[in-house]
Parts: structure tokens; sequence; C-alpha cells
């Protein structure tokens, strides 16, 4: 029972690695913000 | 035509406005209409005829109740008037879009849904397609109601299907689906948002023809969600308090994908008000892109109006991350 779970953990890890290495979803905004919309951004 | 929370302001709009000769405010409730002529200080003539009477004007616009803005503007295009409407019922919206065809062949404009959301909304999607080579989504979201009319709307619209753009043909979703954290300019911040029977993607999807997914949600309460099929059951702020709107455009530009977002923030009569006397000054200048029926998303340059609607008062805003487009 123990090394079925330590099992199903070691797998859950790798697929979680693979993911995150292979992942290409880019990064999401961290910081920024609501900006007023003035001069050329409005002709 | 209606002298409501809308239609006061929009009046207050036009009387300020140096290339309005006059103004004719029509309303049916003679109180109503004796403080909004009070309120504009005689500039404007009072009139208690029925809204669908003939009017002497080159453009009319349409501000009374939902639900009867399709037989008015045909009754006025038959006198050959330019007509807007800012109704945010969807029926109206597709009743009047109906009337293209006439419309064109009149060489008249009926622009639909000209206030907040739709109206607003439409102005900012075209504003944020502009920023992105091709328009993949489109996503309105609004928070707040103008006046009483507005706020019924709102839990109208909260009880019946939404309409949603997807993949080439509409979809019917429950009410009160499709949570979804919709974060607009402060204060307003962030607010759960729900499908509701929004007429916003009927406007949208002509203007973009790409478009493969367009939706439209409304802030919502538990207590607005659990009510929406009952009449309601208090009393409704006759001002209505500040509101937002926020449109979010997801596209693709070069070979990068690329979200652009848009926001506004204001008391939602206010700035539907600006909105609809900027549109009929276009529509009577002949400043539209065409003649026919259709939403502001197709009939006008978005910079140029934005740029009026700000020196007018509506403050707009864009949302910006720190992250550069998604390859």
């Amino acid at each position: 029972m123990i090394r079925k779970a330590l099992a199903a953990l070691a797998i859950a890890g790798l697929v979680a690695a693979v993911l995150r290495m292979r992942g290409t979803g880019g990064t999401p905004p961290q910081e920024g913000g609501w900006r007023e919309l003035s001069g050329p951004e409005l002709s | 035509m209606g002298a409501g929370a809308v239609g006061a302001r929009l009046a207050r709009q036009l009387v300020s406005t140096d290339a309005v000769e006059s103004v004719v405010v029509r309303e049916e409730r003679t109180s109503r209409l004796d403080a909004v002529a009070q309120s504009l200080g005689g500039s404007a003539l009072a009139d208690q005829a029925p809204y669908a009477d003939p009017v002497d004007a080159d453009v009319v616009v349409l501000a009374g109740p939902a639900g009867s803005h399709v037989s008015q503007a045909r009754a006025f295009m038959e006198r050959n008037q330019h007509v807007v409407s800012v109704s945010d019922e969807l029926a109206d919206v597709r009743g009047l879009l109906d009337l293209d065809i006439e419309a064109r062949e009149r060489r008249l404009s009926v622009v639909v849904g000209a206030g907040f959301c739709p109206g607003l909304t439409d102005v900012l999607a075209a504003h944020a397609a502009s920023r992105v080579d091709e328009v993949d989504e489109v996503h309105v979201a609004k928070a707040g109601t103008g006046g009483p009319a507005c706020a019924r709307q709102h839990h109208r619209a909260l009880g019946h299907m939404a309409h949603d753009w997807r993949d080439g043909g509409w979809v019917q979703r429950p009410p009160g689906s499709g949570r979804e954290l919709c974060w607009f300019p402060d204060p307003i911040g962030a607010q759960d948002c729900y499908r509701a029977a929004l007429p916003d993607a009927r406007l949208l999807v002509p203007a973009f023809p790409s478009v493969a997914r367009v939706t439209a949600r409304v802030a919502a309460t538990r207590r607005d969600r659990l009510t929406a099929g009952l009449p309601m059951l208090w009393p409704t702020h006759p001002e209505g308090g500040p509101g937002a709107v926020r449109v979010e455009v997801r596209g693709s530009r070069g070979a990068a994908r690329d979200v652009v977002v848009y926001g506004a923030i204001d008391r939602p009569a206010v700035a539907a008000g600006a909105v609809s006397a900027v549109a009929a000054l276009w529509a009577v200048e002949g400043r539209l892109r065409r003649v026919g029926a259709g939403g502001l998303a197709e009939l006008v340059e978005p910079g140029p109006f934005l740029g009026e609607l700000v020196r007018r008062g509506v403050r707009t805003a864009v949302f910006q991350g720190d992250a550069a487009p998604v390859a």
C-alpha cells in the first residue's frame, strides 16, 4: 500500500515537472493597473 | 423621447452644444417633464405628446421605456429622421437591427444601443480592436445601473437566457450562470459577473467578422440572482450609483497573441447621456461610417468618438500589465 502511494506521488511529481518545464503559457501580468486614456490614444 | 435619468442628461448635453439649434424634450409624465425643463433653464422646449407623435427634428433620440423603441424608430424613419436608441433590451436591439435595409434605402442612420453598455462598450471594443490585427474574442462586463428604468431592465435581464456568440453561431446560456470575477476601474474594483439577456453580442458580432467568441456579463449580487424571476421587490435609486464597464479584446498581433482591456467609470446615466448625444450629433453631421442600422462599434471611428466623450467628462482607461504579448 505504501509502495503504491509513493509510486503515485512520484508519477504525479514527474508529470508536474514535465508540464512545468514544457509549459508555454507565458507569465501572466504580475503588476500593473488602470491608466486613464489620453492624448494620442484618442485620435 | 423620454426624460428619465438618461434622457435628462442627454438633453443637458445637447443644449450645451453650440451646433444644436434647439432641443425638444418629450416626456409623458408631467411632473418629470416640468422638473427636467426647469433644470434646463428654458433652453429646451418641453413637449408632453405621445412618444411616437411627429416632431420637427433632424434626429430623434429614443430614451423612453424599453420595449417600444422599434415601433417608434419605424415611425420616425418614415418621416425621414435619423434615430438613436439607448435601449439595452435584447428584443429592442434585435428589432432595431432588422431595420437596417429600410434605413439604408432611406439613407438614414439608426444608431442602436447608444448608451453606457451597450454603447460606450462598443466604442471601447472597436478601439481595442484597432490595436490588434485580428480579433478572436470580445468579452464585455458592466457594473451598476442608471435610473429606475435601467435597474428594472437589469433585473429582467438576469431572468432571461443569455445569447453568446461562439464559433460562428448563437448559443443560449442560462441567466445567472458563468460566474466570472471581473476587475473594473477603481473604485468599483472586482465584481462577480454573470450571464444575462444582454444585447452586446448582437451589436458586436457584425462589427468583427472574424470574431469567434463574444460574451457579455453583468455584475450581480446573490440577492439579484435569487430574485431575478420575481418582480422587483424594492424601490430603486432615482439616479443610480457609480458604475463601470470593462471590455476585453483578445486577438493576434503579428505572430503573437495579445489581450487589450479597456474600461470606464461613471454614473451610467451620465455616460449614456453623453454617448447618445455625440451619436446624435454625428448622425446629423454625416460623420458615421455608413447609413443604416447598427451599433457604435460598426458606425463610428472609435478614437475621435472617445476623444469627444473625454472632452465631455467621460473617463476611460486601459488596463496595463507588465508582461509582453505571448508568442
